[in-house]
């Protein structure tokens, strides 16, 4: 709380008068004091340089330091419009407005098309404090405005760079990792192949886990390239028909589809503009999950696809075990997985990578299940290519 | 003495030399496998330079790619500029699958590419059919020119 004194010391009437560094351009004494005047009963507390000529100018911007520039149009020996282009050269961002006695309509667009802020009229002198003040608080947030934009591309540098600096580090990490490695997985294996049961029990079981470590870690780095290969390879796009690529996938599983006995069906889907493989890619996986998450019955895999506005929505529906709605977002996480391994196989990588290629579209990726009732999995691709120029044009 | 083949490993990895000598031995290899450890080592062992004057002019090369001193694809356009050294098959023999160490190899007149494969099985079985092909199915440049 501020003490009453304090209250009593501050003058009541006066509003906070604004300071203001003035730098005039005006040949004429006389008029000089009349814009100064008009600022100052308008509770500006100016402080002024006047100058006639270039050199003065560029004088009193360096010893002043104006936030504003006032200039005459026409001076004896200098053109107020100069100084603009002083201002510009310096690289000054000072608001400059012209006063000026009579100004045909024409010049004044003229000169603001060149780059004054304004123009006040010798006899409208009671314009300019208002015209000051908007020149100021745009000039201002002109800054506001530019810092943002600075600080943001700052921001979104820095994000692309360690985006970057985590690809790099991924595959060079997992790349370097595989030579060792390969070492360790192969000797292991020499040793179980040729040295099983002529050491002891133990000795058996403690290659075969070091073996079967080994082995593991490779799948883990194998996967974990070809994530990391979704952010760093080009993506070669062309008009994909995915009634094709589902034919496509249907053959690649087709082992394990007759294993259960699954169905898989499809309406008739979209050609999209994408890459085959990627996408390719995200219905296998999708289609691989529901056939190995599957319940008591046999696998009903149904893939459809309908246009939401600007984007695609397809759906994967299955009749398998369904996933906890707690866990729905979980699943998408690399190497998350909720099942023992024992249970079902598989390293959690695959709706990390569908994840990684719908967001590389601009899509998303979603589930909607419940445990035990299946589970549907959507995602939207966003209209794109030639496709999405149709669009526009209908 | 010459013996059935000979066989020059150019590799830095002395594990992986090992494991190829074990898997030679697994398929009943029956010739004489020798190694180096760079590429430099590997140039001097072929001409028959320094330590290497008494070398055996080797009837296959399994050439790694990447190699200290002199990388693997130094080596090879080296013997395949030298008209004494041009007509020994290599078989690049690298963990790599980038496609432009692949081309780049055949390029530079590699005889064959083969990636290492990282499971012990595998790898046996891919030695077998090295050894079986290069040893068994081809007729190998005449010795002794």
């Amino acid at each position: 709380m501020s003490s009453p004194a304090t209250q009593l010391v501050k003058p009541a009437s006066a509003e906070p008068k604004t300071q203001l560094r003035a730098l005039l351009v005006e040949d004429s004494e006389a008029d000089a004091e009349l814009v100064l005047r008009a600022l100052r009963k308008n509770d500006f507390d100016v402080s002024a340089v006047i100058v006639q000529d270039e050199a003065g100018f560029a004088r009193a911007l360096r010893t002043h330091c104006p936030e504003i520039v006032l200039a005459d149009y026409n001076l004896p020996d200098w053109k107020g419009m100069e100084a603009l282009n002083v201002l510009r050269r310096q690289d000054l961002d000072i608001p400059m407005i012209l006063v000026s006695g009579a100004l045909g309509d024409v010049t004044a667009v003229e000169c603001i098309k060149q780059g004054a802020t304004d123009y006040v009229l010798k006899d409208g002198l009671a314009r300019l404090p208002e015209v000051v003040r908007r020149a100021l608080r745009d000039k201002y947030e002109r800054g506001l405005r530019h810092q943002a934009e600075k600080d943001l591309a700052k921001k979104a540098d820095e994000l692309a760079r360690s985006n970057a600096d985590l690809e790099q580090f991924a595959y060079v990490a997992s790349h370097d990792l595989q030579e060792p490695l390969r070492m360790v997985a192969a000797y292991t294996q020499l040793l179980s192949e040729r040295y099983k049961g002529k050491l002891d029990e133990n000795a058996d079981k403690f290659i075969g886990y070091a073996s079967e470590g080994a082995i593991r870690m490779q799948v883990l780095i194998h996967d974990l390239l070809a994530f990391s290969r979704v952010g760093r390879a080009e993506a070669s796009y062309s008009t994909v028909d995915c009634n094709e690529v589902l034919e496509e996938v249907r053959q690649t599983l087709a082992s394990a589809i007759a294993e259960c006995a699954a169905i898989v069906a499809h309406t008739d889907l979209p050609a999209i503009w994408a890459d085959r493989t990627q996408m390719t890619q995200v219905f296998q996986n999708l289609i691989g999950n529901a056939l190995k998450f599957r319940g008591k019955e046999a696998p009903e895999i149904f893939v459809h696809a309908e246009k939401a506005g600007q984007q695609w929505v397809f759906s994967v529906k299955d009749n398998g075990i369904g996933i906890a709605p707690e866990f729905a977002e979980n699943i998408f996480v690399v190497f998350q997985r909720l099942h023992a391994r024992t249970e079902y196989p598989g390293n959690g990588i695959g709706l990390a990578i569908c994840k990684k290629i719908v967001q590389r579209y601009g899509g998303r990726i979603w589930v909607e299940s419940q445990a035990g009732r299946g589970s549907t999995f959507k995602f939207t691709l966003p209209l794109q290519g030639p496709q999405a120029k149709e669009e526009a044009h209908q | 003495m010459k013996s059935m083949h000979d066989l020059l490993i150019v590799d830095d990895n002395p594990a992986d030399i090992a494991l190829a000598r074990e898997a030679l031995i697994a398929c009943a290899y029956k010739g004489q496998v020798n190694s180096v450890g760079d590429g430099a080592e590997a140039l001097a062992y072929l001409c028959r330079r320094g330590n290497y004057a008494d070398a055996v002019k080797p009837d296959l090369v399994l050439l790694d790619l990447n190699l200290p001193k002199r990388d693997g694809l130094a080596v090879l356009a080296a013997m395949k500029a030298n008209p004494e050294l041009r007509r020994i098959p290599v078989v690049i023999f690298s963990t790599s699958q980038l496609s432009t160490d692949i081309s780049r190899s055949y390029e530079l007149g590699a005889n064959c590419y083969v990636s290492k494969p990282g499971n012990l099985t595998e790898f046996f079985s891919m030695m077998k059919s090295i050894e079986e092909f290069w040893f068994g199915s081809v007729s190998l440049p005449p010795r002794g020119e």
